[in-house]
């Protein structure tokens, strides 16, 4: 399968305190891929790198098959994108707003913005300023959806959004992508959102990609466990342990990565016993890989 | 039908959905011919990825439960008597493996457990 999104190499930096280094992302063509991360992670400096309205220091980024920066345009005619902050000019009514952002575009259905028009109930004749945050976050998904793009670029689109205003433009994502096979890359800090919606995950921390996998892959492989009678010194573990904390009486906490269930036959090699073997969901499992990457917290 | 559907279980959510629907053909609750939701239905009931309904439902094909027909959907196939309750033996065997982890994590033991059954069942 090739890739919507493929970066390489990829190093930028904004002042003296920011920077992104080494970072390689792979998003499969028709994936809806989680992009995840903290606050100041990384996460919009990458997005505008992949549009091509930020420029690297160096690495390659090719999306669609086009090398970004250098054939953006081309590109662009086929992405839709959701910005952060909506940026439409504040004065256009919305009627003017979608007559603006269609003539950019050949692919634009007419048809199916008045749908979402009246899914949304968006009036027409109101000017972008007065509307409210909710109606202006689904007006930028009207306008994205309703250009018919093979990739969709979401950051944040649902940041501030009341559930309901929330799941109106998370439906018409999802109704969009079971009819076009369209690519969606999402940015977002809800991530039970996320976890509904995505195959895959991208984690990002600190300017550097911390993980890339399969949702089932990334839920599946990070486990809690109780641990008895835990070894001061757990040697050569055939899974990766990723933190130890000591818990109630003779139970030791240990966050795992990588689990399989046979694995319990390391700790009878050990002496030790597996008491509990907690699943984590998409949340936890975040929370604890990024605790980890940040710095080793070892009980012992 | 798809109430128990939990995005944050370890299970695929493509194999809750196959594994209800399994479910639904053995007991009878979706009959021989009849359709199962569209893919675009199903997902934006369900809030989920298109993709993980259509890999739910090529997994059941696979196994004989339903038929994929070009443009018209996806229908029930006629499940023989002895795999649908194959198939109900082995959701039963799954609920009280179930209760024996989550028995043994709390400390309780068989014999308790069993007592409990028959007082449960009367």
């Amino acid at each position: 399968m090739s890739n919507a999104i493929e970066i390489r190499d990829l190093e930028y930096r904004a002042g003296k305190t920011f920077e992104v280094r080494d970072l390689a992302v792979n998003v499969p063509t028709g994936a809806m891929y989680g992009f995840l991360g903290p606050n100041g992670a990384g996460k919009t400096t990458t997005i505008r790198l992949i549009l091509g309205l930020l420029r690297p220091v160096r690495g390659r980024i090719t999306v669609l098959g086009s090398e970004i920066p250098r054939e953006a345009a081309r590109m662009l005619a086929r992405t839709g994108y959701v910005p952060e902050a909506p940026h439409l000019y504040p004065s256009l009514s919305v009627d003017e707003c979608l007559r603006y952002h269609a003539a950019f575009y050949p692919t634009w259905d007419w048809k199916w913005a008045d749908e979402l028009l009246g899914h949304f109930r968006l009036d027409r004749t109101r000017r972008f300023v007065t509307l409210s945050k909710g109606e202006k976050g689904k007006l930028m998904m009207l306008q994205a959806l309703a250009q018919r793009p093979e990739l969709l670029v979401l950051d944040e689109p649902t940041d501030g959004l009341d559930p309901v205003v929330r799941r109106d433009v998370i439906t018409a994502v999802l109704d969009y992508v079971a009819q076009h096979n369209a690519t969606v890359l999402i940015s977002s800090h809800l991530v039970h959102e996320l976890e509904r919606i995505c195959d895959w995950v991208g984690v990002m921390d600190n300017g550097r990609l911390v993980a890339e996998l399969p949702m089932h892959a990334f839920k599946s492989g990070i486990k809690r466990l109780r641990v008895g009678g835990a070894p001061a010194l757990p040697g050569d573990t055939p899974f990766v342990l990723l933190a130890r904390e000591p818990g109630d009486g003779a139970f030791e906490t240990w966050i795992v990565r990588g689990w399989q269930s046979p694995m319990t036959q390391y700790f009878d090699g050990v002496g030790a016993t597996v008491r509990e073997v907690i699943d984590l969901d998409l949340e936890e499992g975040f929370v604890e890989l990024l605790r980890t990457f940040r710095g080793p917290a070892r009980a012992s | 039908m798809f109430d128990q559907i939990d995005p944050r279980s370890p299970v695929p959510l493509y194999a809750q959905i196959a594994g209800r629907l399994r479910l639904a053909v053995a007991a009878g609750e979706l009959r021989p011919g009849e359709p199962l939701p569209s893919v675009r239905q199903l997902a934006a009931r369900l809030r989920i990825n298109p993709a993980t309904v259509v890999q739910a439902y090529r997994d059941l094909e696979g196994e004989g439960f339903v038929e994929m027909r070009q443009g018209a959907g996806t229908f029930v196939r006629d499940v023989a008597p002895d795999r649908r309750a194959g198939e109900r033996a082995e959701q039963a065997l799954r609920l009280v493996r179930q209760l024996l982890a989550d028995a043994g994590q709390l400390g309780i033991t068989p014999p308790e457990l069993r007592a409990a059954l028959a007082r449960a069942l009367g």
